[in-house]
């Protein structure tokens, strides 16, 4: 690689990130201030910094409920949406029977739909299942949602295979769940490692279905909780940056553990 | 990859294939028909109702929502920025986030955290975002306070109040949101571009740029392509930002067929007039969704591993 | 203090109007064992409101030993719009709840979801009087209200005096003087939230007010009926007030209750000399301001209120007022007690507690000396010599007319739209009626 005028991809990059990351860091530092600070000069630094309102959020039970809620639904959502999406998209991927291309699209159609077309009936559906108000009425329907996501990725990953392995390894006398358990899954560890970041942020962030079914304060998750905060403290406006802070800890830290794998991932999905 | 079809007859796991087929994309199916497919065809269903959500589903009006929707120019205001948003989306963000990630693409210190805080926008859930922009734009806010600071006090607007300029500065925060993962889409995709032809390229005298253009470039297209599709997709039913930072204000200047959905079906409490709208949006998402499939997408995911099975 | 709609709440409210979470509170229980567990949803999240509502329901318990009383605040857009519709759908999750009354307690009787209460509150009734009305339909009582108030100009005495002014305008050609004397001073006359579009919204009212007589209006209100001229002349009179410029700049995305740049947060900081609101405002400026009292919510010193201004040669009667307020619903699964609960919240002794809270103003007879600032008893004064009390428009008409009667009213503030058209959208949404 020729190395171009090094500084200006520096700049380019600072530039990129600066503009990126300024909102974020107007937040975090807003917490550590107090709302008569922010009224008087909203783009200041804290003068003095004051730590009450982070502390004012740490020390609530209802964030850390919350915060556990919100744990619960993405792993079970994403390890939902990681099984079952394989599971298709391995038959999908690399068996050809009748009606494939028909499912594939069906899948795909999922992707056209806004949760907000289906949430009336699902409401009522949930209901008459009995899932209000449980964590798994939030999670089932939105692994449901998530599928089409993740096997549009998983499908060209999987096909990504070379199908001589898996003439070896039938050769070698393993049955087709053999080789999809024992070689294609390792295998495909990137790509799901992809999609069950998807999902798992995805979930995290979501907000519409959980406020559907878990109207209560209580069992509510994350998102929920910062709209419930910052609603009822709307007029203390530096512990709302506070709470929103803390809220995007989680999903940032997450992502910057499993980022290498994601772009590993996206390498493996991009290139199918 | 490739299309080497199956050779081995197996003909005894005929049976045990289906089998297999059957039991692995049945938990898949069931789950996804019964609450994705189901609720939509019953919200289609509803939409032909004329029902406030309290009562009895009994006054069926047929076409009467639809006509109604499509007749009202505030809802044909919301498909026009639908549109807009497809259109600068695709022509401004793509050849930013495509030079960024091409910029990005090569040894530098600290490349790990660059793409990870260049991310961090993607990870944040749209309430978080909205919220933070909303206290950001206020007037004699923080952005304010910052141009001002580097003597760019003219620029200041009335970024959220002015119908003018309402749907630029949602449109800037929008791609502050998604031009991240805009970016590290394609430097995956740049991953699988093999650096033996850039240097072959460059052997042959190739400037930068020309490498870029007719190497690199097109070797991004399928990746070009899956970001355009989510990216429309994503134009078309945007909601959770909008209604957080402007509610589709103000005066309707940036309302999107979603928010026209939850501000004149919900709010107003005409449940089925609400539907019909929402069916509307999936009629538009799927017509875009045919023609790029049809005519875009075709070549990447026609040519397909057939595995027989039977 | 009443927290109305705020935008970002309005996320959760629009969407799932209909549909929504369930609380996982439990309904209550008539049990094998006579214990007894109402649920209760109200809109005070904050205090005074959220301590005052939870020593009720302590009391209550202590009288009543086999009852428990779940109370539970939510925002109030999320509550009126969300929660509520869905418990009501589902059959249960509560059992006495906020009720705003009018058009959306009318919906809730005809699905019925709400509790007849007319036999048992007829004392309740005598000392509440007229302004019970719009928790009554055809004749019968379906709640109680606990707060109602009127609208009226909250304004700064400080700023008013230094723009020269010395006594709050009665008339509305003495309020243009007045706004150009702020002007002239360099003070912004006016802050409305028209963000949240109702608060701009209330400006029509008060115009329709002025310009409709009791009768049209009443009118209005039963048989969507806004065919008379009354209703463009107050769009007419509406424009020219927007035309002489008196608002805040950035008004349109103004919100009315949401931290310092609200419009009740520009009054209380001195950065706006007036706002046209309702009986809570001093309660929601001392929220915004108790960070800076060291966490007490007091209302500014410099407040003072006076009544929307007449208007020479109106048509509509100039003793009416535009108010309206709080009360609370039995659902109709509630067990009896709830009435109990709804009774002894009505009862001279909590609304007078109510009063002194300083949270908003009771309704009930023997209970106004209670009310320690004069600002409110001035509001109450107000209230009481109203010949005419027309409850706000978009509560009284319901949300569908309500909704397109806001907005078309904030096309106007937007420079699009007419007068005309606001009329138009009414009448169009009530025939989809």
């Amino acid at each position: 690689m020729r190395r171009l005028s090094q500084p200006a991809v520096y700049f380019v990059a600072l530039l990129a990130v600066a503009v990126t990351i300024a909102p974020v860091i107007y937040v975090v530092i807003g917490g550590f201030r107090t709302t008569a600070q922010i009224n008087a000069d909203p783009a200041g630094f804290p003068d003095p910094w004051v730590w009450d309102k982070y502390g004012q959020v740490l020390g609530s039970p209802a964030f850390w409920q919350q915060a556990l809620n919100s744990s619960i639904v993405a792993l079970v959502t994403t390890a939902g949406v990681v099984m079952l999406g394989v599971m298709a998209a391995f038959v999908i991927a690399r068996y050809s029977f009748r009606g494939r291309e028909a499912v594939f699209s069906l899948f795909t159609a999922g992707l056209l739909f806004p949760l907000s077309v289906a949430i009336v009936p699902l409401f009522v559906m949930l209901k008459n299942l009995g899932l209000l108000s449980t964590l798994a009425g939030v999670a089932i329907p939105q692994i449901a949602f998530q599928l089409p996501t993740t096997i549009i990725i998983l499908v060209p990953f999987l096909r990504g295979i070379p199908a001589e392995l898996e003439d070896a390894a039938m050769i070698d006398g393993a049955s087709r769940l053999g080789f999809f358990w024992r070689i294609l899954l390792p295998l495909s560890g990137p790509g799901l490692v992809t999609v069950g970041v998807l999902a798992f942020v995805a979930s995290w962030n979501a907000y519409l279905l959980p406020l559907l079914i878990l109207g209560n304060p209580k069992t509510a998750t994350l998102p929920l909780g910062v709209q419930y905060f910052a609603t009822a403290y709307s007029q203390d406006t530096a512990a709302v940056l506070a709470f929103t802070s803390i809220a995007a800890l989680p999903a940032i830290l997450f992502f910057t553990i499993a980022q290498r794998r994601i772009v590993g991932g996206l390498t493996g999905a991009v290139k199918g | 990859m490739t299309a080497a079809p199956l050779t081995r007859p197996l003909r005894r796991s005929r049976r045990r294939g289906r089998a297999l087929i059957i039991g692995f994309l049945a938990p898949a199916l069931v789950v996804y028909l019964t609450f994705v497919l189901l609720p939509v065809g019953l919200a289609a269903v509803y939409s032909f109702f004329n029902w406030n959500g309290l009562s009895a589903l009994d006054r069926f009006i047929g076409f009467d929502n639809y006509a109604r929707a499509l007749a009202d120019p505030v809802f044909q205001g919301a498909i026009g920025h639908n549109l807009a948003i497809v259109g600068l989306s695709l022509l401004i963000q793509g050849p930013i986030a495509i030079g960024v990630a091409l910029l990005l693409n090569r040894p530098l210190r600290g490349r790990t955290i660059i793409r990870l805080l260049i991310f961090v926008p993607y990870v944040l859930s749209e309430v978080i975002a909205g919220l933070a922009w909303k206290l950001l734009l206020q007037p004699d806010g923080p952005v304010d306070g910052v141009l001002q600071g580097m003597g760019l006090g003219g620029v200041v607007q009335l970024w959220l109040a002015d119908q003018n300029v309402v749907f630029w500065t949602l449109f800037f925060v929008l791609c502050w949101k998604y031009l991240g993962f805009a970016i590290i889409l394609f430097l995956a995709g740049l991953q699988g571009v093999p650096d033996e032809l850039s240097e072959a390229a460059q052997i042959d005298g190739a400037t930068w740029w020309q490498t870029q253009r007719h190497i690199t470039i097109p070797l991004l297209g399928p990746t070009i392509r899956i970001w355009a599709f989510l990216s429309i997709i994503g134009s078309l039913q945007l909601f959770d930002m909008v209604w957080i930072l402007t509610g589709g204000g103000p005066v309707n200047a940036t309302t999107t067929m979603a928010t026209y959905m939850v501000q004149y079906g919900f709010q107003r409490s005409q449940l089925g007039y609400g539907s019909a709208v929402a069916v509307i949006l999936f009629i538009v998402s799927l017509i875009f969704a045919l023609l790029y499939q049809r005519f875009i997408l075709r070549r990447d995911f026609g040519a397909s591993l057939t595995r027989g099975v039977s | 203090m009443m927290n109305r709609r705020s935008k970002l709440v309005a996320v959760s409210a629009a969407v799932t109007l209909a549909v929504g979470a369930l609380a996982g509170c439990s309904g209550s229980q008539g049990g094998g064992d006579g214990k007894v567990t109402i649920t209760w949803w109200h809109n005070g999240t904050a205090d005074p409101l959220l301590s005052l509502w939870d020593g009720v329901a302590r009391d209550f318990e202590k009288s009543h030993p086999n009852v428990t009383v779940k109370v539970e605040a939510y925002q109030n857009e999320e509550l009126q719009r969300t929660l509520i519709p869905n418990a009501l759908r589902s059959g249960s999750g509560v059992d006495l709840y906020q009720q705003w009354g009018a058009g959306e307690l009318a919906s809730q009787v005809e699905a019925g979801y709400v509790m007849d209460i007319t036999d048992d509150v007829t004392d309740e009734l005598d000392a509440i009087g007229g302004t019970a009305a719009p928790w009554q339909y055809q004749g019968k009582t379906y709640g109680l209200p606990f707060q109602f108030g009127i609208e009226g100009f909250w304004y700064n005495k400080d700023l008013f005096a230094q723009a020269g002014i010395d006594t709050p305008p009665t008339t509305l050609d003495e309020l243009y003087g007045d706004i150009d004397k702020l002007k002239t001073a360099g003070i912004t006359p006016i802050a409305v939230g028209a963000g949240d579009k109702w608060p701009a919204a209330h400006y029509w009212y008060n115009f329709a007010l002025k310009s409709c007589s009791p009768a049209v209006l009443q009118k209005a209100q039963s048989d969507y009926d806004f065919s008379d001229g009354c209703f463009v002349k107050a769009g007419e009179l509406l424009q020219q007030f927007i035309d002489s410029k008196p608002f805040n700049d950035g008004y349109l995305a103004t919100s009315a209750q949401q931290g310092a740049g609200s419009s009740a947060g520009l009054l209380a900081t001195g950065k706006a000399a007036m706002e046209l609101m309702g009986h809570w405002d001093p309660g929601v400026m001392g929220g915004i301001l108790a960070d800076e009292n060291g966490g007490e919510a007091k209302a500014p010193d410099f407040l003072g209120w006076f009544n929307f201004p007449g208007i020479e040669g109106a048509q509509g009667d100039p003793t009416a007022a535009l108010g309206g307020g709080d009360g609370f619903s039995c659902a109709a699964w509630a067990p009896k007690e709830c009435v109990e609960l709804l009774k002894y919240i009505d009862s001279v002794e909590v609304q007078s507690k109510f009063g002194e809270s300083g949270a908003g103003l009771p309704v009930v007879k023997g209970s106004e000396s209670s009310i320690a600032d004069p600002n409110l008893q001035q509001v109450l004064a107000g209230l009481h010599s109203a010949s005419y009390v027309q409850l706000w428009l978009d509560t009284a008409y319901g949300p569908t007319v309500g909704g397109a009667m806001n907005d078309g009213i904030v096309a106007l503030f937007g420079g699009k739209g007419t007068p005309d058209d606001i009329v138009k959208s009414m009448e169009d949404a009530a025939a989809t009626l």
